[in-house]
């Protein structure tokens, strides 16, 4: 019973949030607090809620008791997973939304944006606690509306109301999908609770099977944003305001993942090893994609937005991998896969938070988010950068941090593949391994470039120059994402027990595994064993090492000259390393993928060996965009305009249309009655 | 019951007359001549309510038929020749079809809809007759909006339409429930008060009411 008021209460104090923003929209600063630190209490509810599922009993109530729809919520132990990552993200997000917002103050309407940021997070709850098809669907259109809106916050930008646009359609496409895989169920089970759902996939026919899966992935994948069909994430992402790009990439994506467990697992029960196949593949080019566009990137949040893609193709690889071991009969190394995508599941949702809200510090000191024109940042707001570097080293794996122990364990989980009896899973499964060790390289030499270039050395422009550290509470947001990285890199073990209950409720898997040994996990059927306080230990005792050898090094000082600079150190920010530069050699690599384009544009003086001024222009092409989907719009165009020919603007042409139908029906009807 | 309502040879006269009074709309090339077979066909209507409240016994259908008679012959044919006088429009209808196509369209309008009801084997044959009438009237008013440039009528054609959905309504129920027929009543009314002001504003922008004009808006 006390679970219902905990339910009931997360909902309410979001709603007072929202209410409240409406209502002091005139006071920008009391508006701020009010609604965000609302927000920051419902998840404090909210975490102690999705707790005392997952280690309790699930939780379920109906709002009507009609029997065709029963509208009412549902909450088993991966949804409150899901509830959980949403609250801890949605705490630290809001504290930092209450310092990140002054921006806007007298600008924009501050309660507009409480409302909405509010009422977003209460869909995602919905969207995860849904217990019927018709209910889910509405809030999940919620979700993708208000989300719209949030994207749209900065309107009078034109590129930020076409990441909307682009954002709303692709959206939209992807809800039809959707609903007709729904619509696959609901024909079979002929309820659309979602509890029969479940009946409904062990009693359906291969093929309608087949179709369900196929339609759950692309109207799924779409939010989720794998590739192709993640055009509308480098667009919608990096447009937000801050706070909300965290959420978006933190944690609405993901609960595009919740929802294709669920319809995999619970809904169609992951039978066949070729659905298996599919998730693999698509997350790994999504991986692999993503990370490669953001190498190129210089705009810092669209670059994190490419790196949510990654991210989420990681996530999916330990999907489909344990969807070909659960098909082909191996539940215990399925929970394992599961347990990695879940562990990376909630490790990006935190650091990619930490970096999105880093972007916006970065935003909100310098006013922007060109990689190019930052530089040296360290020295003028020293704190956010070393939360920064935080979120950094947690998105390059590098241990101890959270997003290594997550990586290794989806690493150790695709080369568990040799278990498997047949040849064709084994090599799908290492050729994935290859491309995420790839992945990870890239996604080293991304992320170093981001804080090499944008922290250390000098300033490159004005705004660099005269940045200032971010207020408080920016910090402290972002200091909770910086201290639970490092925590859930040193201490898995801790964590495991859960994410494995978790696991074991869709994977069916029984066994149960070893954490209890603090220094070390082990899986022992399987034999992967990791100890993160050795590894945390040995770091140390390297780094140690490496910064005597240093000093050493560098006891004798070199001295600085400063006049015709033959031979000498650097000494202004335009003899710098680039961000273009240094992403050059990754371009040339991959220059099939990138089809690069530049222009060179020189004016000279007097004579040719005085050159006035250089202009160089570098341009990558979006391939899937260009490829896939600049055909089917312009097919959809021009066949369009054809059209437009019937659209003549007189009432009576337009009456006459309607006119011709009716008759035509009526002569239908008459045709049909009389035979 | 059904059956001796609507079978009665009055009804069926009547009925027969409402059709009449719509050719008479299709048939005249004058404004005023339009409006008052407009009146005339309301007031038949009007009739049709009243011996089905009459043969039914239900006093829902007497309100019904008085505010008929009220509304849709009295006040609606006073407010549009209220417009046609205050716009000084030309009395002389222009056409996109003229009048004796027109009527033929018109008459074959009406057996469409006769073997269309006919084709529903669920209606029994007598109350057939009024309800093949209602889709006549429909039809015919749309393809009146069609072929008139004239907004106000447009305008007719629309009430035409409506009276061929209160016919048919009333000859499949008896009479629907008082408040759903009160909500049609207001509806009708705050159509056409709107459509009125639409006309003038037409008439101060293009000073015209011919809707063939409106082409120029498009993009």
């Amino acid at each position: 019973m006390s679970v219902d008021y905990l339910f009931f209460g997360i909902i309410a104090f979001y709603l007072i949030g929202a209410v409240s923003a409406v209502i002091l929209n005139k006071k920008d600063a009391i508006c701020a607090y009010t609604s965000f630190i609302s927000a920051a209490i419902a998840a404090l509810l909210g975490i102690i809620f999705s707790i005392s599922v997952i280690f309790g009993d699930t939780f379920s109530y109906n709002l009507s008791g009609g029997s065709y729809l029963k509208f009412g919520f549902f909450v088993d132990r991966l949804s409150a997973f899901f509830i959980l990552v949403i609250s801890i993200c949605v705490f630290a997000v809001s504290i930092y939304s209450t310092g990140y917002v002054r921006e806007y103050f007298g600008k924009k309407n501050i309660g507009y944006l409480g409302f909405l940021y509010n009422i977003f997070i209460i869909s995602m709850i919905l969207v995860a606690s849904a217990d019927n098809a018709i209910m889910f669907l509405i809030v999940w259109e919620l979700m993708s509306v208000v989300s719209y809106f949030l994207v749209v916050y900065e309107h009078e930008k034109p590129e930020t109301r076409k990441a909307g646009f682009i954002y709303i359609v692709m959206t939209h496409i992807g809800t039809g999908f959707i609903m007709l895989s729904f619509l696959i169920f609901v024909g079979t089970s002929g309820s659309y609770s979602f509890g029969t759902f479940a009946e409904a996939g062990k009693t359906m026919t291969p093929l309608l099977k087949d179709l369900a899966f196929i339609f759950a992935l692309i109207g799924f994948g779409t939010k989720a944003g794998i590739v192709p069909m993640h055009i509308w994430l480098p667009y919608a992402h990096p447009e937000a305001p801050s706070n909300v790009s965290a959420l978006m990439s933190g944690v609405m994506i993901k609960i595009a993942i919740f929802m294709l467990i669920r319809v995999f697992f619970d809904f169609l029960g992951a039978t066949q090893a070729w659905w298996g196949y599919v998730v693999l593949t698509l997350g790994t080019i999504s991986a692999i994609l993503g990370i490669l566009y953001a190498v190129v990137e210089s705009d810092i949040k669209r670059m994190l937005a490419f790196s949510s893609i990654e991210n989420i193709g990681i996530i999916l690889i330990g999907i489909g991998a344990s969807m070909i071991f659960f098909a082909s009969g191996k539940p215990v190394l399925a929970s394992i896969a599961a347990i990695a995508a879940l562990y990376h599941l909630l490790n990006h949702s935190i650091f990619k938070g930490l970096l999105f809200m880093g972007a916006g510090s970065i935003l909100y000191s310098t006013h922007t988010k060109n990689i190019e024109e930052l530089g040296g940042l360290i020295k003028k707001m020293p704190k956010s950068a070393m939360l920064i570097l935080i979120g950094v080293l947690s998105i390059c794996a590098l241990p101890p941090f959270s997003g290594f122990v997550s990586e290794w364990l989806t690493f150790q989980s695709l080369l568990l593949g040799f278990n498997l009896n047949e040849t064709f899973p084994m090599i799908i499964l290492f050729i994935s391994a290859a491309v995420l060790a790839l992945t990870g390289a890239l996604a080293a030499y991304c992320f170093l470039k981001f804080f090499g270039i944008g922290f250390l050395a000098l300033p490159r422009s004005k705004h660099a120059e005269h940045a200032k550290e971010a207020n408080t509470p920016m910090l402290i947001g972002m200091g909770i994402f910086a201290s639970l990285s490092v925590l859930l890199g040193i201490l898995p073990f801790y964590v495991l027990p859960v994410l494995e209950r978790i696991a074991a409720s869709f994977t069916g898997n029984l066994e149960s595994f070893t954490f209890a040994n603090f220094a070390t996990f082990a899986i022992p059927s399987s034999m992967i064993s990791l100890s993160t306080p050795i590894i945390l230990a040995l770091v140390f005792i390297f780094m140690l090492i490496l910064s005597l050898i240093l000093f050493l090094i560098n006891r004798k000082k070199q001295p600085v000259y400063e006049t015709w600079g033959c031979g000498q150190p650097v000494s202004t920010s335009r003899n710098e390393y680039t961000a273009t530069a240094f992403s050059k050699p990754v371009q040339m690599w991959f220059k099939n993928l990138y089809r690069p384009a530049r222009e060179t544009e020189v004016t000279y003086s007097t004579s040719l060996y005085l050159k006035e001024s250089f202009k160089f222009e570098s341009k990558i092409e979006q391939v899937i965009e260009r490829y896939l989907y600049e055909p089917v719009v312009g097919f959809v165009i021009t066949r369009s305009r054809k059209l437009l020919v019937i659209r003549t603007g007189s009432i009576h042409t337009y009456l006459g249309y309607i006119f011709g139908t009716l008759v035509i029906l009526f002569m239908f009807v008459i045709a049909g009655g009389s035979s | 019951m059904a059956e001796i309502v609507f079978g009665s040879n009055t009804m069926q006269l009547l009925i027969a007359l409402i059709l009449v009074s719509t050719f008479m709309i299709l048939g005249s090339t004058r404004l005023y001549s339009c409006v008052r077979a407009f009146g005339i066909q309301s007031f038949l209507l009007a009739c049709v309510a009243g011996i089905v409240a009459y043969s039914t016994g239900k006093n829902d259908i007497y309100i019904i038929a008085v505010l008929t008679l009220l509304f849709k012959s009295i006040v609606i044919p006073y407010f549009l020749i209220y417009i046609i006088r205050e716009i000084k429009v030309k009395k002389e209808i222009d056409l996109y079809v003229k009048i004796s196509p027109s009527l033929i369209i018109g008459g074959g309008l009406v057996v469409i809809s006769y073997y269309l009801i006919r084709s529903i084997n669920v209606i029994s044959e007598l109350s057939s007759f009024a309800l093949s009438a209602s889709m006549s009237l429909v039809s015919i008013g749309l393809f009146i909006m069609i072929s008139r440039k004239k907004a106000i009528m447009q305008m007719i054609g629309i009430l035409i339409m409506e009276n061929g959905l209160f016919l048919g309504a009333i000859s499949l129920t008896y009479g629907m429930p008082l408040l759903v027929e009160l909500g049609i009543f207001f509806d009708v009314l705050i159509a056409v008060l709107i459509m009125g002001i639409l006309i003038f504003r037409i008439n101060r922008t293009f000073e015209s009411v011919d809707t063939s004009i409106l082409k120029n808006l498009i993009g």
